[in-house]
């Protein structure tokens, strides 16, 4: 079961995935890359719940796979958006930044 | 294209496995090592086979997904724990398989229409006297021939009578059994002939030439089988017949004995009287058509054939029944009450798993808490302990599907006259039976451990290892032996009782002695009776041949078997009058050839024994007779007839004998009158009493009559004692079965009580350890638990006495000299009970008192 905790990870991660998604097809391996790379290590994505949550988009129709060859000429399965997982992705985005902006204006405030 | 072939757990594996490696060149590119790089992404990654399990769990899309999943997931379980799944698959076996088996006999000979296009439609016909209570049911051609054209109600109206016969075709003369058959019989039965034809008018008519259509198994065993048959000469009884057809093998009415089936002619002088008493009838109702309609219908009918005929049809009543009742009848309780108990052993068969699947979660709890931390929903956890479980019961039902085929066999040694045996058998019906039975056994057994498994305060304590928790006391497990042990004492109880009534029936004295008496029958025909006289000669000249065979000391010819259930009782009446006027007799009615009661050694108590005479027949009544109608009058002398026959001329009373158990050894002997009369019909019972044994006579006795009547066959040559236990097969295999189910039952609870007392000394080993470290009587601890062990089990008895009240309910009818609480009976039941208990408690309490303290200590 999962708790509140994990939920708003969870949410997040799913979020961070479709964005590195929507910058081109790409496998597993490289969207935990380019997250660790984009955010300069800070944050680092578990395999364990990377694979799920990639599935999971996977069967909500938000993300494509297929498989194909990766650029060391290894069988990879690639991930691509959808045109509802763009749609998905914008709605996030922007209440990503909303929630960010409220949550800033609270710690200005209490400052 | 092509990697979608593949099939999903490649796929998982072949991703998972890609990024593992992309690791692993990453850290070769860093500088280390290729093992140690491997070894680090490997570490890095984490639990490979957790997150493939939750792949799947992602994956689980449709229900024909995640069925396939959990069965996947039953299969890996019964590969884990092979003894584990052995035990449930054989429990189950034992109890879906006998639960299947009766059933097929329910459905083949309760539950299935008769073997005939739209069977619900046929109807058995009879016809009452209201004067004469017990007046033949069987119709006169003429009144079926009425009946036929005056209803509206009735596609066709036909009938039958039975008659044995010799067929003198071969060097020996052999027995057959024919049916005379009334017009349009098949059409009622709405059968055609599988080779050949039905009979056509000119068979039909006084005169015209005579045809038989033949069974399937005659055909066979007479013809091999040949085609060429038809149209062949069959000599019975001294006339030619020519075969005109052969019946598909599935046809065998009246029943399975029939050979020939013969069309009586309704035109013959001889058929015209209203008084005979010929046909049973069947006929075929019109689609749409009720019983009660159709009731009505024929009494309409039956009364305008009353004012027509007032004698003798205002004095009858018409009444129809279904033709499926009056084959099946009586064993219609016997098999419900084996369904009832086969239904009881899978409940405990059930009960027993649940309590297995019990102890099993709790070992399995860090397993779930693993699931339920991967992020499974409850459901989906139950779901796979379900499909488990439901996997285990098809492979067990699979197996008892084989035995419930088997038991067609089993039916037809244990009771081979029962009806419509030779239908039961494998079919879509009982598979679907049998499934239905496996999604119920399924839930019975797994559910509620599935749930108590999955909650959440359980499954919460991942952290909590087992091994440090001190005794988790478990009611729901106890309630469950106590719950098995319950219902055995209900089936044992059952079984209990009837056997008990075995054991008082073998005690009962009859009145007669069946020992040393060999019984038979000698063909003949309806036709004989015509002159009654010839008849008489023709049998006292063969009982007297018989007579002089060395070896035999007495002998007779009754109308009925002494002591094999069956009874005629119609109302007499004295002519001079009785001790009560008012009072109507009623009387089991048999006829008897002189030298009956010192052949079956029933005592005079006064007056003589059947003997030939001149003048009115003689009579002989029983003590129950005298006793009822004719206190304080002397018996001797007076005259007494059968109220409304006009065939049986009335008779002088000669003497009073003994009660005889002669309507069943199980009934108590009821007022009985025996004509003396030795050829009531053409083919009365001979009974011999022999010196010696008396099946070792039969050739002897069969060569003797073959010399004098060379043109007829001896036919159903056998001991009385071999027809009374046959009287009995029905009650004997209820009794067989019953008992073996009970034990089983037994068996199953014990094995439940074992193994969840073991159970329990498993999970407190620690706890028991640690209190013989400090200081407690080894004596103490087996004592706890072998009182835990009983404790529950005398519950269970006391429990299980109540199911038994309403259980050994259904047996009321078929006890006999036992009632359902027969005390005796029930105290020798909770003894075995208990004493299987202590048996099955002993050895885990004896396991737990031997445990070395200091062994746990050091495994803490």
């Amino acid at each position: 079961m999962p708790t509140d905790k994990s939920d708003l990870l969870q949410g997040t991660l799913d979020m961070l995935v479709l964005k590195v998604v929507a910058l081109g097809p790409v496998h597993g391996y490289g969207i935990s890359q380019r997250i660790r790379q984009i955010s300069k290590e800070v944050l680092q994505v578990q395999q364990g719940s990377l694979y799920p949550a990639l599935h999971r988009l996977e069967k909500r129709g938000w993300l494509e796979a297929e498989w194909g060859e990766s650029e060391n000429g290894r069988e990879a399965r690639f991930y691509k958006l959808s045109a509802r997982g763009r749609k998905q992705l914008a709605a996030e985005e922007t209440n990503w930044r909303r929630l960010a902006e409220a949550v800033g204006l609270i710690l200005e405030t209490a400052r | 294209m092509f990697f979608r072939k593949r099939n999903r757990e490649t796929q998982l594996d072949a991703e998972l496995r890609f990024h593992i490696e992309s690791m692993t060149e990453a850290n070769i590119a860093a500088g280390m090592s290729p093992e140690e790089a491997r070894r680090q992404a490997m570490i890095e990654f984490g639990g490979r086979e957790q997150i493939k399990e939750e792949l799947r769990d992602v994956r689980r899309i449709a229900i024909v997904d995640s069925t396939l999943a959990n069965v996947k997931s039953a299969v890996r379980f019964m590969r884990k724990s092979p003894s584990f799944a052995l035990t449930v698959i054989l429990t189950l076996a034992l109890g879906i398989g006998a639960n299947s088996a009766v059933f097929s006999a329910i459905d083949a000979i309760l539950l299935r229409p008769l073997p005939f296009p739209n069977g619900d439609r046929l109807m058995r016909l009879d016809q009452s006297n209201r004067k004469a209570a017990a007046a033949a049911p069987f119709v006169a051609p003429v009144r079926l021939a009425d009946w036929d054209r005056m209803n509206s109600t009735f596609q066709a109206i036909s009938g039958y009578y039975e008659q044995n016969e010799s067929e003198t075709t071969g060097p020996f003369p052999e027995k057959l059994t024919r049916a005379f058959v009334a017009p349009r019989f098949l059409q009622v039965m709405g059968v055609a002939p599988a080779l050949g034809r039905d009979f056509i008018p000119d068979e039909e008519h006084f005169g015209g030439s005579s045809a038989v259509l033949i069974s399937d198994r005659f055909w066979r065993a007479r013809f091999n089988g040949d085609p060429n048959a038809v149209g062949r000469v069959l000599r019975v009884s001294g006339y030619s017949n020519t075969i005109v057809g052969v019946m598909p093998a599935s046809f065998r009415f009246p029943d399975r004995d029939v050979d020939l089936w013969s069309a009586v002619p309704f035109d013959a002088p001889y058929a015209q009287n209203r008084e005979s008493t010929w046909f049973i009838v069947v006929g075929r109702l019109k689609p749409g058509v009720s019983v009660p309609q159709a009731q009505a219908d024929l009494t309409t009918v039956q009364s305008r054939l009353g004012r027509e005929f007032p004698k003798p049809d205002a004095d009858l009543a018409a009444g129809i029944v279904p033709l499926k009742e009056t084959t099946v009848g009586g064993t219609r309780r016997s098999l419900w009450v084996l369904y009832g108990s086969v239904s009881l052993l899978l409940l405990i068969a059930c009960t027993n798993i649940a309590a297995l699947l019990l102890s099993r979660a709790t070992q399995r709890h860090h397993e779930i808490a693993i699931r339920f931390s991967l992020g499974a929903s409850r459901s989906s956890v139950v779901l796979q302990l379900l499909s488990e479980a439901f996997g285990l019961a098809l492979v067990g039902a699979g197996l008892g599907l084989a035995v419930a085929t088997g038991t067609s066999r089993v039916f037809r040694i244990l009771a081979k006259d029962l009806p419509r045996i030779e239908e039961i058998g494998l079919n879509w019906r009982l598979v679907f039976y049998t499934l239905a039975c496996v999604i119920a056994a399924t839930l019975l057994c797994a559910l509620v451990p599935a749930i108590r498994a999955t909650r959440r305060g359980l499954s919460g304590s991942l952290s909590q290892a087992s091994r440090t928790q001190v005794s988790s006391r478990n009611p729901l497990q106890l309630a469950l032996v106590g719950v098995q042990v319950a219902l055995a004492v209900a089936l044992l109880s059952g079984a209990g009782l009837l056997l008990r009534s075995f054991q008082v029936l073998g005690q009962v004295s009859p009145g007669f002695d069946a020992s040393h008496i060999l019984t038979f029958r000698i063909s003949g025909g309806y036709g004989e009776t015509a002159d009654m006289k010839g008849l008489k000669q023709r049998i006292d000249r063969t009982l007297d041949s018989v007579r002089a065979v060395p070896g035999v000391e007495a002998a007779a010819t009754s109308s009925d078997l002494p002591g094999v259930p069956d009874s005629y009782a119609p109302e007499l009446n004295l002519i001079e009058g009785g001790s009560d006027p008012a009072r109507k007799i009623v009387a089991e009615s048999r006829f008897v050839s002189p030298g009956y009661f010192a052949t079956m050694r029933i005592p005079m108590l006064s007056g003589e024994d059947c003997r030939e005479t001149a003048g009115p027949a003689g009579v002989l009544v029983n003590r129950s007779f005298a006793d009822a109608y004719l206190s304080g009058t002397t018996a001797i002398g007076r005259h007494l007839a059968e109220t409304g026959n006009s065939f049986l001329p009335p008779g002088e009373i000669r003497g009073i004998a003994g009660d005889a158990r002669e309507t069943g050894i199980n009934v108590a002997p009821v007022p009985t009158v025996y004509w003396c009369f030795s050829a009531p019909g053409p083919d009365p019972n001979f009974l011999v009493r022999t010196h010696g044994d008396p099946a070792g006579m039969a050739q002897t006795i069969r060569r003797k009559i073959h010399e004098i009547e060379p043109a007829r066959s001896v036919f159903d040559v056998m001991p009385l004692e071999q027809h009374l236990s046959d009287a009995f097969a029905e009650n004997r295999m209820r009794t067989i079965l019953l008992t073996f189910f009970a034990l089983t039952a037994i068996a199953l609870a014990s094995l439940g009580l074992y193994g969840t007392l073991g159970y329990f000394v498993t999970v407190r080993r620690r706890e028991t350890g640690l209190r013989i470290a400090l200081g407690a009587m080894r004596g103490e601890i087996l004592r706890h638990f072998l009182l835990q062990g009983l404790g529950i089990s005398l519950l269970g008895c006391i429990a299980g006495l109540g199911l038994a009240a309403a259980f050994t309910r259904m047996l009321s009818g078929m006890l006999y000299g036992v009632s359902p609480t027969d005390a005796t009976t029930l105290l020798g039941v909770i003894l075995l009970v208990i004493a299987v208990a202590a048996v099955a408690s002993l050895a885990p309490s004896i396991r737990a008192a031997r445990v070395d303290p200091m062994q746990v200590l050091r495994e803490e």
